[in-house]
């Protein structure tokens, strides 16, 4: 297990270098550049003089190579945007509100997902089983910032109870999480649905029953545990899903988090800062696939044990 | 070990099992009745579809109603009424009562626990012991399904263990909270031919040393012959004939059964298995008027066409539905 792991972790190093380069190409064949000034027409020579300053007259190899160099030594620049400050000192902070919406989204909209999917497989056909569905296709088919749109105007313009933008005070929390935890949500209610339904019908849950175990056990020691198995396999799309809606979710509710700087240094060149965000997701969906498959493979025996993988 | 003045532990009185379906109700079973003493052992022989399995997954209440719609005049675990019974009384009932053993080995243990785990969890379903109590029963247990290495056996999971050596661990498990009867449904169909028979001399043997009941479900006449006393013939979700294993073989009533014996090739070596009689059987969802086995019996005439034959008692332990009795 352990070889295993480092074998991966050199694997996600690999995959940080390749996306770099992509990255790094893409970025630059995109025409334009960060000084040539949107609304204020900048002096040509301004421009030149700041290109030369930050080296963004050098060849592309060389910009590359002292960049790397820098990321080596945890340096990632300056942003041009806000050259007060460094790259990493900007998102030290606007790690925050994305941390805590998109986690506290993701912490409730799994559980109430996973309760959803078990509550419609116990009781297949009911009213709950036919909620779970229309959450789940709802969830999964209207996009995130419309979802976003819905909230404020429900919650925000016609209730008037939420406020529908910012960041600060816990009350402005409330509709991005909500919003951050339909994706989540409606996967896990999904998913827990069929895998449940799945695992109900296998042959050991008659042997289960058979041998007199109340059906209490079964469901949550037995038939969950299994179900659980296929559901970490959700893990990785959930997270990706919860990451990229985030750049609406906070655009929608203007919070000053890690999604819409995204937009903003894409939008003015921000190369550092660009290329920082998309190394730093590029990072945690390496990581994010590792996890869900050592979570799967330490639910299942047969790969935990067998040491092969499926 | 039979004593028939006791009160049966497994008592079956017109039982009935109907699935409905769009394209008609598939009748699997359609008014068995018979009982089982304490310590007695019952073979219960027919071919694929005779509604073996249903009626003792019926017994067991583990058929899932809906779709299954299951109705009986009387059908008693142990002296209790199933079907009124709640679900607590069900939990104990299953496992002590009556244990059952399934087909197919591979797929009757949980994938993600290990053997002891499931045995133990069985014993302590039913008896509050300790953990540590619990695996030392289990690991006597696996001993006594004759398993060596049993220790190892018992932090296995199931998907290191073969065919043959599962079965002993679910024997081992059916049996770790001495049930009065064991159901066996076709203990050995899914194992090597060379492992069927230690399973079955295996069986065989903790019956009589635990003095408990046998149900062996089989469409193996064979099997029959070699693990119990009395044998119940099914065809077409009915029992078409009940004798002691002796006096069947020695002198079969029913046409259906001689049927049976006829198709079996070869009665010392090999495999001993009903083969082909000619005909198909019959259409669950739409059986035939009269007699279920008149469209494939040699004998039959216009009244096994038209009338059901009423179950006749031949001599104790005997009985027969048939209008040409022999
Ligand atoms: N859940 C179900 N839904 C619909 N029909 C069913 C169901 N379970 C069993 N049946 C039908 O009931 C009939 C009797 O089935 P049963 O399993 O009792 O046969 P069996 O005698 O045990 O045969 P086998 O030797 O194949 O195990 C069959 O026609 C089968 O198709
Ligand atoms: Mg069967």
């Amino acid at each position: 297990m352990t070889g295993y792991i480092l074998r991966r972790l050199l694997s996600v190093m690999v995959t940080f270098f390749v996306v770099s380069v992509i990255i790094f190409l893409m970025m630059h064949s995109i025409p334009g550049g960060p000084f040539d000034g949107g609304d204020m027409p900048v002096p040509e020579a301004v421009r030149q003089k700041l290109n030369a300053q930050y080296g963004l007259d050098q060849p592309l190899y060389v910009q590359y190579g002292r960049y790397m160099w820098g990321v080596l030594q945890f340096d990632f620049g300056v942003p041009f945007q806000s050259p007060g400050e460094t790259v990493l000192e900007l998102l030290g902070r606007a790690w925050v509100p994305s941390l805590v919406l998109g986690g506290l989204g993701v912490l409730i909209g799994v559980p109430l997902g996973i309760l959803l999917g078990m509550a419609a497989a116990l009781k297949r056909n009911s009213w709950i089983d036919y909620l779970a569905s229309t959450v789940a296709t709802l969830g999964l088919t209207i996009p995130v910032f419309v979802t976003s749109m819905l909230l404020i105007l429900v919650f925000s313009v016609w209730l008037g109870w939420l406020p529908s933008s910012g960041w600060g005070e816990p009350e402005r929390w409330i509709l991005p999480i909500a919003a951050y935890a339909t994706i989540p949500m409606a996967t896990y209610a999904r998913y827990m649905r069929s895998a449940m339904l799945d695992t109900l019908n296998k042959p050991f849950v008659t042997v289960l029953r058979a041998k007199g175990l109340s059906e209490r056990q079964i469901v949550f020691q037995h038939v969950m545990r299994n179900s659980s198995i296929p559901l970490v396999t959700v893990f990785l799309p959930m997270f990706i899903g919860t990451a990229t809606g985030s750049i609406f979710v906070e655009a929608m509710f203007r919070v000053p988090g890690l999604g819409s700087y995204f937009v903003s240094s894409i939008r003015t060149r921000d190369y550092p800062l660009e290329m920082a965000l998309m190394l730093m997701l590029t990072v945690m969906f390496c990581l994010a696939y590792l996890i869900s498959d050592i979570l799967y493979a330490w639910l299942n025996p047969r790969i935990r044990h067998g040491g092969k993988q499926e | 070990m039979k004593d028939t003045q006791a009160q049966p532990i497994v008592e079956i009185e017109d039982l009935r099992v109907t699935f409905p379906q769009a394209e008609g109700s598939v009748r699997a079973v359609r008014g068995v009745s018979l009982a089982l003493h304490p310590g007695e052992s019952l073979g219960v022989v027919g071919e694929s579809g005779s509604g073996k399995s249903v009626s003792w997954m019926a017994v067991m209440r583990l058929l899932r109603a809906p779709p299954a719609e299951v109705e009986a005049g009387r059908l008693r675990l142990a002296g209790i009424e199933v079907m009124q019974a709640r679900r607590e009384e069900l939990t104990e009932l299953r496992g002590r009562a009556a244990a059952m053993i399934f087909q197919d080995p591979m797929t009757a243990f949980d994938p993600v626990f290990t053997i002891g785990h499931q045995i133990i969890e069985t014993i302590r379903a039913h008896r509050a012991t300790s953990k540590r109590a619990a695996r030392a029963e289990a690991l006597d247990l696996l001993e006594r399904v004759e398993i060596r290495n049993a220790e190892a056996i018992l932090d296995s999971y199931p998907h290191q263990l073969s065919g043959g050596m599962l079965q002993r661990a679910m024997i081992a498990m059916a049996l770790s909270c001495r049930p009065q009867v064991l159901i066996a449904d076709e203990p050995t169909t899914a194992l090597d031919v060379t492992v069927q028979a230690q399973i079955l001399q295996l069986i065989k043997d903790l019956q009589d040393e635990m003095g408990m009941g046998l149900v062996m479900i089989t469409h193996d006449l064979g099997v029959v012959a070699e693990t119990v006393d009395r044998v119940v013939v099914m065809y077409g979700g009915k029992v078409m004939e009940e004798a002691p294993v002796v006096e069947l073989f020695e002198d079969p009533r029913h046409p259906y059964t001689r049927a049976l014996m006829v198709s079996i090739p070869g009665q010392e070596g090999g495999r001993r298995r009903l083969t082909e009689i000619p005909g198909a059987s019959p259409d669950p969802s739409d059986p035939p008027e009269g007699c279920p086995f008149h469209p494939r019996c040699t004998q039959a005439d216009a009244q096994c066409a038209a009338e059901e034959p009423p179950m006749a008692v031949l001599g104790p332990g005997r009985r027969a539905a048939c209008w040409r009795l022999t």
